[in-house]
């Protein structure tokens, strides 16, 4: 059944996220032209059409971005929390499938606006040199890390990827325990929502920072090496966010299974 | 065994009480009108059996089973509000309930939307508010569910809709199934009940079938309904 949910969670997304991946691609293609026309030309109309296609590629990039996050949130706020709760809770589906279809499509969104703010970023480039340049370096980069590391590189790059997902995931969650806390309230449910996006926020750092403090207390002598110490913090970092996500999500949960209050 | 069963079920809204210790039992095969006046506890009821909320005491239980995702799989329900999401067109919405339930009849939705001149691509969002309505009691009722829990099908709409409504109710049901209507507009429903459970202040006043209430007391259940609730 999780399979059918996100079957049509990434149809009711894909509507509003495809054409605006299209557009940011189109604009990236004008602008690559107007930056061509504006290095060849001397005309002022040419010079200011030029300069506003780029601008409204860079409004596209940031709108994309933005729409990424505003999707996630509005997608759990209507489909879950709002009229179309009664049809989605009433499906044979438990509350554990539904959070995770949300989650799992959110976080697809935010790494395909990522791939797509890249690509467009390389269609967008003046010349296509500077895309051969801009690969090379990344490649060579990469190579240098893993000569010099050994299997360090690629272990640190799929820590980076585990982490970006992981993290993702853990900021969906604390939007969507932010909504179901919010919406089981009788009154002023979406005040409520970012209040409790606040607190949850105010309680993270908190206890985020009595942890720091609380581990430079604690004499222990820490031997490592340098790229053992990365992996550390990049390990530390992930069983962080997870625990973070973890939290939220029991939260979450617990609230659409006990106190789901729709309208 | 009862297909909906109900023992000593409460809900409570912080101080105010919707349902009070609540024993009632459905049987398969049976057409029940869940009477009662605005505020009685019929919505709480329903969505207590949908597990849209939480009992605070006593249990409900749905073919033996309490409320969760295997008896969603027998119940079809009809809630109070339009809640079919406006951006699908009539084909979406069908592959939906299609891919949910096994019990769908997309053939025997499909006939029906046709009858009322709705084709697959139009999208929920260009119907009028009578469509969707329609559009949606066709989608539960299209469902060859064990349980049908239909909240206030006919409020708000004009007596032709109304007569559509229940046509497509008795229509398309599955026998074998019981189905729940509640609705406080009885002289509507009378003619296609088999029994009456009356609810008033959350709690079961009569639970009668409708011959016993027309042979025993001699009387329609519209008219017994103004004579218990009285104001």
């Amino acid at each position: 059944m999780l399979g059918k949910l996100l079957k049509h969670e990434f149809r009711a997304t894909g509507r509003i996220m495809g054409p605006l991946y299209l557009v940011m691609l189109a604009l990236a293609l004008c602008a690559n032209v107007s930056a061509r026309v504006l290095d060849a030309s001397r005309s002022r109309l040419l010079n200011v059409l030029g300069g506003l296609v780029i601008a409204m590629f860079v409004i596209a990039i940031i709108g994309t971005c933005v729409m990424a996050l505003v999707l996630m949130i509005n997608r759990f706020r209507t489909n879950l929390m709002s009229d179309e709760g009664y049809v989605m809770f009433t499906l044979p589906v438990s509350v554990h499938q539904l959070v995770w279809s949300k989650i799992i499509v959110s976080t697809v969104w935010f790494a395909a606006t990522f791939l797509a703010v890249g690509v467009s970023g390389l269609l967008a480039s003046f010349r296509l040199a500077y895309v051969d340049d801009f690969i090379s370096r990344i490649g060579e980069l990469f190579q240098q890390i893993t000569a010099y590391y050994a299997i360090n590189g690629a272990a640190f790059l799929a820590e980076a990827l585990v982490l970006a997902f992981v993290g993702c995931a853990a900021l969906c969650l604390l939007f969507y325990a932010s909504m179901s806390v919010g919406h089981s309230f009788a009154n002023h449910k979406t005040l409520l929502s970012v209040v409790c996006f606040f607190a949850f926020q105010f309680a993270t750092q908190m206890v985020g920072t009595l942890g720091i403090l609380g581990l430079g207390d604690i004499h222990f002598v820490w031997r490592f090496s340098n790229m053992a110490a990365i992996h550390t913090a990049m390990a530390a970092s992930i069983v962080s966010a997870l625990v973070y996500g973890a939290i939220f999500y029991v939260v979450t949960v617990l609230m659409l299974k006990k106190h789901l209050n729709l309208e | 065994m009862s297909i909906l069963e109900c023992k000593g079920l409460s809900k409570n809204y912080g101080s105010v009480t919707a349902l009070d210790h609540v024993d009632l039992t459905i049987e398969p095969g049976r057409i029940v009108g869940l009477l009662g006046p605005n505020g009685s506890g019929k919505t709480t009821l329903l969505k207590l059996a949908n597990g849209l909320l939480t009992p605070t005491a006593g249990e409900l239980r749905i073919d033996g089973l309490l409320p969760g995702k295997e008896t969603h799989g027998m119940v079809s329900y009809l809630p109070e509000r339009t809640c079919i999401s406006t951006w699908m067109t009539v084909s979406q919405l069908l592959d939906f309930y299609g891919d949910f339930y096994p019990d769908f009849r997309r053939d025997v939705a499909v006939e029906m939307l046709k009858r009322l001149n709705i084709s697959d691509s139009q999208r929920i969002r260009q119907m009028s508010k009578g469509t969707r309505e329609k559009v949606q009691l066709i989608m539960v009722m299209s469902r060859a569910a064990k349980l049908y829990l239909l909240d206030e099908p006919i409020g708000g709409v004009d007596p032709a809709t109304r007569d559509y409504i229940l046509s497509t109710i008795i229509g398309n049901y599955n026998p074998d199934a019981a189905v729940v209507i509640s609705t406080h507009l009885i002289a509507d429903v009378e003619k296609v009940l088999d029994d009456v459970i009356f609810i008033n202040q959350g709690r079961v006043v009569l639970q009668s079938s409708v011959d016993a209430i027309r042979e025993e007391k001699g009387m329609s259940v519209d008219a017994l309904f103004r004579e218990v609730f009285r104001c």
